[in-house]
């Protein structure tokens, strides 16, 4: 995943074949797994607790909602704009930050699926074929938002991967 | 000793008034981010400093306190304040929660 532009209206990556559609992929399976209860507290300090903790929980259903919108967006044809065997994706800023979000959902999201392993690189490989799934979405999305912040910091200059 | 009897004067009864500290009209709250193995650290960083505005020296600092001491008191706020950062937070899936500041 190669920054290629960067401006004020967004960014340009060059994906080469398997990146794009690893990347797609990803967007395509969005959300992978179902609503988790979050909590707002850890105490029971707060007696507005309970009432807090709905509304975030549908606070974040909608947000999910959003994203889902979001992703199928980004998978639009002319997001992934082929040029010789590679693919141009371009994101606003917005877009950046939303497909972040969306791929970290992806990985927090496979995590919990995986038990919330304190190790996530495990010394006994997955046991399952289930496991490999959750540990391969797990790390695509990484490396795809690693991709992504290097260029938001500026590590990733035009032209270098 | 004093012979004459000096009048008794009756204390006027004071009404205390109770003076309501700021705090208790509007409680606090402190964002707190917690640590788990799986956020990447730049990802944290970068929402911290996308959501409070932070340079990068203290994002960094938030999120190597969440990485090293398993936490980290974000900002202190109102109730409704604090109650957004939470929802943001966790829109970007970090876990963080609200409580009660005294």
């Amino acid at each position: 995943m190669k920054l290629v532009r960067h401006n004020k209206a967004g960014r340009a990556y060059l994906l080469n074949e398997n990146e794009a559609a690893s990347l797609r992929s990803l967007l395509q399976q969005f959300p992978i797994t179902a609503n988790v209860p979050a909590q707002i507290s850890k105490t029971d300090a707060d007696p507005e607790a309970m009432e807090r903790e709905k509304l975030l929980n549908e606070s974040l259903a909608e947000h999910r909602k959003e994203l889902k919108k979001q992703a199928t967006n980004l998978l639009a044809a002319k997001k992934f704009k082929e040029v010789q065997k590679s693919y141009l994706l371009t994101l606003t800023p917005e877009e950046h930050e939303i497909l972040l979000q969306i791929l970290n959902e992806i990985r927090v999201g496979s995590w919990r699926v995986l038990g919330e392993p304190e190790d996530l690189e495990p010394e006994v490989p997955p046991q399952s074929e289930r496991e490999w799934v959750f540990y391969n979405l797990m790390e695509l999305a990484g490396y795809f938002e690693a991709s992504l912040l290097r260029a938001l910091d500026g590590d990733l200059q035009p032209g270098h991967e | 000793m004093p012979s004459v009897l000096e009048p008794i004067a009756i204390p006027k009864r004071t009404v205390k008034r109770e003076t309501r500290s700021k705090d208790r009209l509007a409680p606090t709250y402190y964002v707190i981010c917690w640590n788990d193995p799986v956020n990447l650290m730049v990802y944290v960083t970068h929402v911290f400093m996308k959501l409070f505005g932070w340079e990068r020296q203290k994002a960094e600092k938030h999120m190597l306190e969440v990485h090293e001491k398993g936490k980290s008191v974000l900002v202190r706020e109102g109730a409704e304040k604090a109650e957004f950062y939470v929802h943001q937070l966790q829109h970007y899936k970090l876990q963080a929660t609200m409580e009660p500041a005294e």
